[in-house]
């Protein structure tokens, strides 16, 4: 009854839902919390073609970097974000347009 | 089918936590939600047989990141400001409904551009001859040290990174009189 097209449409609204949440939200912190709903999209793609397509275990070794990638962006971008807080006392995507002008 | 029921309760679990992130209007709220969507990745990773992918999920986010993010939600509260420097209002943070109708709109042109490149590439396999699921732990640990050695050096070389850089841009500077 499972098949690859019901996991790769669970991943599709997963990456439907990081979209309008990027857009959506003008929050740093939410548009981060987008980020991740995608990052996890991604990544569970590479797991479901590796058990309906070949079953070799490289789709878990990318899944595995695609995890680790997005740990170390939830660091760095949240350091920004509080630095960001104390220099603007805002989090506000419309208040960093210092580069605009 | 216990396969089926577990993939069901997990599809629920991470369509109805992405939908909560989207719909929530509490950030706090959003972050707990997406902390359920996160859980019900880790159970469709458990049913696709990926064992460790299960547990690094839980381990990584659920340990890791969704703590990292409550703190930087509670390190940055504070009074919203709704009018900006030059007098304009400010979209509310967490979005109105135009924002959402122009998340919707976008929403729609990306599903329509990828369903109409990525399906002539999209074959469905049969189900049939599915290999019965084992343990992938000691595969995946010689695949790191074999096949992926450079890419899991790199990755090691980047998390360093982004420990010491993350502690040096979120390290509070004085701006006259101090160690600058």
């Amino acid at each position: 009854m499972i098949s690859l097209s019901s996991y790769l449409i669970v991943s599709f609204a997963l990456f439907l839902c990081g979209i309008v949440v990027i857009i959506a939200r003008k929050n740093i912190i939410a548009m981060l919390l987008g980020m991740e709903l995608i990052l996890n999209a991604g990544a569970l793609n590479f797991a479901a073609y590796t058990r309906f397509v070949n079953q070799n275990l490289d789709g878990h070794v990318m899944s595995l970097f695609i995890i680790i990638i997005a740990a170390a962006e939830a660091a760095v971008g949240l350091a920004i974000v509080i630095r960001f807080f104390q220099i603007k006392e805002s989090i506000h995507i419309d208040d960093a347009v210092e580069l605009q002008s | 089918m216990f396969l089926d029921t577990m993939f069901l309760l997990s599809a629920l679990a991470t369509l109805g936590g992405a939908l909560m992130v989207v719909m929530s209007k509490n950030l706090m709220h959003a972050c707990m939600y997406l902390l359920l969507s996160l859980f019900g990745v880790a159970g469709l990773y458990a049913t696709l047989g990926a064992d460790f992918l299960a547990a690094t999920q839980l381990v990584v986010y659920a340990g890791g990141v969704v703590i990292l993010m409550l703190f930087a939600i509670m390190l940055t509260g504070g009074v919203e400001e709704f009018v900006n420097k030059f007098g304009i209002n400010k979209i509310p943070s967490m979005g109105t409904t135009k924002t959402y109708t122009i998340g919707a709109i976008v929403s729609l042109i990306f599903s329509f551009v990828i369903l109409k490149t990525l399906s002539p590439l999209f074959k469905n396999y049969s189900q049939a001859d599915l290999p019965p699921m084992e343990s992938t732990v000691e595969d995946i640990g010689v695949l790191l040290v074999t096949d992926h050695a450079l890419a899991f050096e790199i990755s090691s070389v980047l998390l360093l990174g982004a420990l010491i850089g993350a502690a040096v841009i979120s390290r509070p500077r004085k701006i006259n009189g101090g160690s600058k």
